[in-house]
């Protein structure tokens, strides 16, 4: 990013500061020739105004150095060809002063107005630059959703009829071959999804669809959606029934909680516990997820919630995607919640905890009691 | 309904209808495909077609004006294949006149359990009389006697649990969007207001489900609505 905003300010400037200081003369000599032409039709205060357009030239090419560099030589210039006595620099008149410290001033006004405009024009070319990354990004989500998701609706639905086939029951082998394609292509296509929440959530074209909600709505709908893989697991969930209502997106909030209980059945065994439970503080819901599996280092605690990031132990086997909690962040906080994972506990196991602000008291008309 | 139901299929990925071809079994159902919406709806005018499955990205026509059309002309069962995210297109579909929809990816189990379901109610509301009783695990309902009853205890619902949970049984197994029931148990000057029927929804999943955040029956769609889930 540095490099490629160097690359556009030099666009504006010449490559090398010399460069730039040789031509700010250069243009107070071709001033001075221009003033000597002139010399004997104009006043001496007009040929002022020729050394000025100079200065105000170099001020909006070269930057401020060139610029106070040209004003100097200018006034220089100046009342060394045409302020009498000629030829010389003393200064007969204290006004011209007056005139140095005036080319002076403007030098500094218009070369720093002008790094203002180009700093403008670059951070206004940017914009435009990221409006076609965007677009692009969009075009391209929109044709991933569409050309990775189709082939993996049809490779999990084939996968799921091989595996319903009568004529499988007595072919373990065959069973187990389906049951991994099946398995593998749901679990790409929750990796699919997640990625493209995530680049929709972080450009902004995901807004959210936020509606007051008991929270039990999208618990539940995530335990349906994971039932096959969490037949081995306890389920344990406490969600008082006077929780407040939340203004959620059903759909991502549900996603939510599908990566948090994802985990929870990547990262524990056969017979261990997930308990889900809330509470309201302070206008606010706490809601933990948590398990008696393999737990989280303490060391790790921040990081897992990092795009792409994977605890050494889970590097080399197959868990993991490195995005189900990063998209669980970026959710919770579009929501203006907060998410993180308690490790202080002695007790084993993850323990991944989120806020979310309550709506307000609901003013539900009371219809019937 | 003849023996065998035959199913209008308009998707235009080859794949899709390529698995659909091989999993619906063909003693139980025949199967017409058509890759367009064009195509869908003159094969619709020239069979007797009894459910039909369509895809909402078609290239000539849209799906929701496929949907748009085959309700000016039939009652027919249309199932829509949607994908995750698109819930407001859902919505659109279901509000068109679409009965079901089911999200990609499925299991041929789910897609085969909604083609029931569905085709279960078309045959129904043929019949002369309706069906006034249900039973949900240990949960049994008398819609026209007003009566629940759970683990053989009396249930007291008030009259707007009472007009969910019928509105829910009327469609079991499908979904019912917000505002269909906002519309059928309130009336239409609540449309839009979908946390009266959330708030109601946890009090009828508090006094039928053991639990309320696991419930067995009355399933929450994300972003969409309920379904009742049969057993």
């Amino acid at each position: 990013m540095t490099s490629q905003l160097e690359q556009l300010k030099t666009h504006f400037v010449p490559r090398s500061k010399a460069g730039a200081y040789l031509r700010a003369l250069l243009a107070v000599v071709a001033c001075t020739l221009v003033c000597r032409l002139v010399q004997g039709h104009l006043e001496l205060s007009n040929l002022i105004m020729i050394y000025l357009l100079g200065v105000v030239w170099c001020a909006s090419r070269y930057g401020r150095g060139p610029s106070v560099l040209s004003s100097i030589v200018s006034v220089g210039a100046f009342d060394y060809f045409f302020v009498p006595p000629f030829y010389s620099f003393t200064v007969a008149d204290s006004q011209y002063l007056l005139t140095f410290a005036v080319m002076l001033v403007i030098a500094v006004l218009i070369s720093t107005l002008t790094a203002r405009a180009r700093e403008l024009a670059f951070e206004g070319s940017q914009l435009a630059q990221q409006a076609e990354f965007e677009r692009v990004r969009n075009l391209l989500l929109s044709s991933v959703s569409h050309d990775v998701r189709t082939p993996l609706a049809t490779i999990t639905g084939a996968a799921s009829g091989l595996l319903a086939s009568d004529r499988l029951q007595d072919m373990p082998r065959e069973t187990e071959l389906a049951a991994a394609i099946y398995e593998e292509s749901g679990r790409l296509e929750a990796y699919v999804t997640n990625v493209l929440n995530m680049t929709r959530l972080q450009s902004g074209a995901l807004p959210l669809n936020l509606q007051a909600q008991p929270l039990e709505e999208v618990v539940g709908a995530a335990l349906a959606r994971m039932e096959e893989r969490l037949t081995q697991r306890t389920i344990v969930t406490e969600l008082p029934s006077d929780l407040p209502l939340l203004n959620l997106d059903a759909v991502l909030m549900e996603q939510v909680f599908f990566n948090l209980l994802d985990n929870a059945a990547k990262y524990t065994n056969a017979g261990d516990t997930i308990w889900i439970k809330a509470r309201a503080d302070n206008g606010s819901v706490v809601v933990n997820v948590r398990d008696n599996g393999h737990g989280i280092k303490a060391e790790d605690s921040d990081r897992i919630f990092e795009k792409f990031f994977r605890s050494k132990d889970t590097q080399n086997s197959a868990f993991g995607a490195g995005l189900g909690l990063a998209i669980c962040r970026a959710i919770i906080e579009a929501h203006g919640g907060k998410i993180w994972a308690e490790t202080g506990d002695t007790t084993a196991g993850a323990n991944l905890v989120f806020r979310l602000p309550a709506k307000p008291v609901s003013e539900l008309k009371q219809h019937e009691h | 309904m003849n023996t065998k139901p035959v199913v209008l299929l308009i998707e235009d990925e080859q794949q899709i209808r390529r698995f659909l071809r091989a999993s619906l079994p063909d003693e139980n159902y025949a199967l017409i495909e058509a890759g367009s919406g064009l195509e869908a709806l003159s094969k619709f005018d020239g069979n007797e077609v009894d459910l039909v499955l369509v895809d909402l990205g078609l290239p000539d026509i849209d799906g929701l004006e496929v949907i748009s059309q085959l309700r000016k002309k039939s009652r027919v069962p249309i199932i829509v294949l949607s994908a995750r995210g698109q819930e407001q297109t859902k919505i659109e579909a279901l509000d068109r006149g679409a009965d079901d929809y089911i999200t990609k990816p499925f299991t041929i189990g789910e897609l085969l359990a909604r083609l029931r379901a569905a085709l279960r109610r078309a045959g129904r509301a043929s019949e002369p009389a309706e069906v006034h009783t249900f039973t949900l695990g240990d949960i049994s309902v008398d819609l026209e006697g007003r009566l629940v009853r759970k683990k053989g205890e009396d249930v007291h619902l008030t009259p707007i649990e009472f007009g969910l949970l019928s509105s829910l049984l009327k469609r079991a197994g499908k979904v019912v969007t917000h505002n269909q029931l906002l519309k059928e148990v309130w009336g239409d000057e609540y449309m839009g207001e979908t946390h009266y029927v959330r708030v109601y929804m946890a009090q009828l999943r508090a006094k039928l489900e053991d639990n309320p955040a696991r419930p067995r029956f009355i399933m929450t769609e994300p972003g969409v609505g309920y379904r009742l889930k049969l057993q």
